[in-house]
């Protein structure tokens, strides 16, 4: 652990700058540039909000804000996961030239995706206020939320990194698994209402990307109070998920340059 | 009187996975095989003193760059150990981290933060390192644009310009064009010449190492032939190879 805070105070800035190039990067050779971080988010909700909301007349308050928050915690965690398994073969060039942890390929990565959730946040918000959702100091509960996600997403990212350099079928693996994840996860309906007994039950406290989004709109538009007691035991799992991914990655790194 | 010494390599061993990647059918397909291993180094020992020049030669296929990343810490050894006695060490190689849509510029930051350089002391050198790579222009252009003449001048003057302790060297010794090419290889001269910089070069060329190095290991199918003065073992290596 000690390692890893060294590693994390040393190469902390290097993360940042790539993420930054990286973004830049991204739209460096599109016309609408940056204007396109805005456009994915809102025409998603919109398709989102069409087919769920119209064809299938989901009667939930709120309903465009409601997805959209949940759009936004699914994106992320969706960018993380499918982004880390093939993460360490995309920096085939990096890795076999020079010694950086691994990790901090991830945290850079992570750094990206955390801009765009909060762009998608910001535009939640005005959602929100268009919708005329009344605001009150529940929302600031969002960013413990917020961090519990990123936690837990980042242990799992972890080791699907650590897996997806020898294990050439992960990709595919994790792709079936998250359409899976998606769809039990309520980005689109009221898991409480449309789901009753154990199933909900389930869905809602063993799923903690369903959790968490379930807490989100809580506090963003239901104005109530979070479950603390839910997210200090994922914040607790997700840590020690990063922790075990870490000394995974520690003992193994550097043979990934003699597999890829 | 103690010698300084800057690299410390005992009885490195390195080896290769013969089954590189698995997926479900090949692992099933696999199944009970023994994992084919190739051991690239077979304990492999010595030491290079600080300021000095140490030559790596040897045919094809003998461990040259596995040892040089190894050193590098880019691998691990699977036995035996490397001691760099707190050094600081970069393996020169060509565009490391490059992004290829970023200008020239930012790739300057990019590339030196990840040789774990501040940005504060990329900054003091950026004009050097600028006016060495002597692309005009072009330094404000996307790398993508650029000549492979021109990516490589690049490269190689961030990885000349910012210096670390050690100096690791896999043939790069000749970049761009005929110009630029003497100009490198007089930089590299000063670079690898300086007081208390340790140098290691890997190189197919016996006349650079016989010109540059203090000292020369022949590494032969794993392991060490010989080590000792250039003149000696480049004659030595040079009638082997003859054969």
């Amino acid at each position: 652990m000690k390692k890893f805070f060294h590693n994390l105070k040393k190469y902390f800035k290097y993360s940042i700058y790539s993420a930054k190039a990286e973004l830049k990067s991204e739209v460096a050779d599109s016309y609408l540039n940056w204007l396109w971080w805005i456009i994915e988010p809102v025409c998603f909700m919109l398709i989102y909000t069409f087919v769920f909301g119209v064809v299938f007349k989901n009667s939930e308050a709120y309903f465009a804000s409601f997805v959209f928050i949940g759009l936004t915690a699914w994106e992320f965690f969706n960018r993380m996961i499918s982004g880390s398994v093939k993460l360490i073969t995309n920096n085939r060039d990096l890795v076999t030239k020079v010694y950086i942890p691994k990790y901090i390929l991830l945290l850079s990565k992570s750094f990206t995706y955390i801009f765009k959730t909060g762009i998608s946040i910001i535009i939640t918000f005005i959602l929100m206020a268009f919708q005329g959702v009344h605001f009150t100091w529940h929302i600031a509960f969002l960013i413990p939320i917020l961090l519990v996600i990123y936690v837990f997403t980042f242990g799992i990212g972890l080791f699907l990194m650590h897996f997806g350099v020898t294990f050439n079928d992960l990709a595919n693996l994790t792709n079936i698994g998250l359409r899976m994840v998606f769809y039990v996860s309520g980005v689109f309906y009221n898991i409480s209402k449309r789901l009753s007994g154990n199933l909900a039950h389930i869905l809602l406290n063993y799923n903690p990307i369903a959790f968490c989004m379930n807490e989100l709109r809580k506090v963003m538009i239901y104005n109530e109070l979070p479950n603390f007691l839910g997210l200090g035991i994922w914040f607790v799992v997700g840590i020690l998920i990063c922790m075990l991914g870490i000394s995974t990655i520690h003992k193994n790194e550097n043979s990934y340059a003699k597999v890829i | 009187m103690k010698k300084d010494i800057a690299i410390t390599v005992k009885d490195l061993h390195i080896t290769y996975r013969g089954l590189k990647k698995t997926s479900i059918r090949a692992s099933w397909k696999n199944f009970g095989n023994k994992i084919e291993l190739f051991q690239a180094l077979k304990g492999v020992s010595f030491e290079v003193e600080k300021g000095k020049i140490l030559g790596i030669i040897g045919k094809n296929g003998s461990g040259k760059s596995t040892m040089l990343r190894a050193i590098a810490g880019i691998f691990s050894p699977d036995k035996g150990s490397i001691d760099l006695h707190n050094h600081t060490i970069s393996l020169l190689s060509i565009g490391v981290g490059f992004n290829k849509k970023l200008t020239g510029k930012e790739n300057i930051f990019l590339s030196g933060m990840l040789l774990g350089f501040s940005e504060e002391e990329i900054k003091e050198k950026e004009k050097e390192i600028i006016d060495f790579a002597d692309i005009g222009d072009f330094i404000y252009k996307p790398v993508k644009t650029y000549s492979s003449g021109m990516y490589s001048k690049l490269a190689f003057a961030i990885t000349a310009i910012l210096e670390t302790d050690i100096i690791l060297i896999d043939e790069v010794l000749s970049v761009g064009d005929a110009k630029f090419k003497e100009k490198s290889y007089n930089k590299m001269k000063e670079l690898i010449s300086a007081e208390d910089r340790t140098v290691v070069i890997v190189s197919h060329s016996l006349d650079t190492i016989a010109e540059l190095c203090d000292e020369v290991l022949w590494l032969h199918e794993g392991k060490i032939k010989k080590i000792g003065k250039p003149d000696k073992i480049i004659e030595e290596y040079s009638k082997f190879m003859a054969i």
